[in-house]
């Protein structure tokens, strides 16, 4: 938990900046116009929240069929407990490996591939399989078929201080 | 107009110029926090903030920026809970019922996967985000009483392993 509580201004920012930021010279200044704050006030708080790592950055979105990766799946992983964290480094090596999680279920790693075709999707894979010596049948290959939808945008509180687990600093 | 003296083109990345791919690059640290952040970008490719933009507004014309926004760490404003759920779903609604959860903005991902035959059976799959467990799981009721299905499994995440964007410019993607 970050030592830094956001107040009801920062969370307003936030919940704006997780729209399109406005494509112009001083996009700050438009933001702070929308929310009733100067320009240096939107600047400032930016900071803050960068700094207490509550955004990791202002950045594109990209397609990742447009950019080539066209073929993906999810994979999960039925791991011994004393063996998590090797395998979860193993997994972790590869770049075309961009979502990683530990799950509360029998298969308990769960992670992304995404790769320029198939073939270099089940090659990593396979590669995975070798070097972790895990058993077919603790391996789930989920390969993606249609998306539906990607679009992460958070139910974000008004107010943090009411919020359970978040005491006044 | 693009300022830039020689468009290359790549098979595969046709879209996109050496040009493109720098300033994509160069934002995966995400904007600068200056008045003039597209200035700010420029100056370091040596182009002006008027290109950065006017090629930042093709790329997202052209579809391949979706997005332009904030990449936020949700567990550090209360949001703790993580699951993925997934759905039994006769092959003749997959497509209904996916678009049906798509639908909900609760949910951030929805997907149709391959099964394993005999040995994991569900095709869709959804994503959500919520303060605790209680609130996903009664969103997922929700959600499953609204379509009908009563065959899915809700899986928590306990701990985020890694997490990236999947296309980065100098790892993976961009042909």
């Amino acid at each position: 938990m970050s030592s830094f509580m956001p107040d009801k201004t920062d969370l307003a920012l936030i919940d704006a900046l997780q729209d399109d930021i406005p494509l112009v010279s001083k996009p700050w200044e438009a933001l702070g116009r929308d929310l009733g704050i100067s320009e240096k006030e939107v600047m400032d708080r930016l900071n803050v929240l960068e700094e207490s790592r509550i955004i990791r950055g202002i950045a594109p979105v990209l397609d990742s069929q447009r950019m080539g990766l066209n073929a993906a799946t999810l994979v999960a992983l039925r791991v011994p407990e004393n063996r998590v964290e090797e395998v979860a480094e193993i997994v972790g090596e590869y770049p075309e490996v961009s979502h990683n999680y530990l799950r509360d279920h029998p298969f308990n790693i769960w992670f992304t591939i995404a790769a320029k075709d198939e073939r270099r999707v089940s090659d990593v894979l396979s590669r995975i399989r070798d070097r972790t010596g895990l058993d077919g049948e603790d391996i789930l290959n989920l390969p993606t078929v249609k998306r539906f939808k990607i679009h992460v945008r958070f139910a974000l509180p008004a107010d943090l201080s009411r919020r359970k687990g978040f005491g006044r600093a | 107009m693009s300022g830039s003296p020689c468009r290359r083109t790549s098979p595969g990345g046709k879209d996109l110029d050496a040009l493109d791919r720098d300033l994509l690059a160069e934002l995966e640290a995400g904007l600068p926090v200056t008045s003039e952040p597209f200035e700010t970008l420029g100056r370091r490719l040596d182009i002006t903030g008027a290109e950065v933009l006017e090629r930042l507004g093709r790329l997202r014309n052209e579809g391949i920026i979706r997005r332009f926004r904030a990449r936020i760490d949700q567990r550090k404003l209360g949001i703790s809970a993580n699951a993925i759920v997934g759905w039994k779903v006769p092959e003749e609604r997959r497509e209904e019922v996916g678009l049906l959860f798509a639908s909900h903005p609760e949910v951030t991902h929805c997907y149709e996967r391959r099964a394993v035959p005999g040995r994991w059976d569900y095709t869709l799959y959804t994503v959500h985000h919520r303060a605790d467990r209680n609130a996903v799981t009664e969103e997922v009721r929700a959600l499953a009483s609204g379509a009908g299905i009563s065959d899915y499994t809700i899986i928590f995440s306990s701990k985020e392993l890694k997490r990236v964007p999947a296309v980065r410019i100098r790892e993976n993607g961009s042909p």
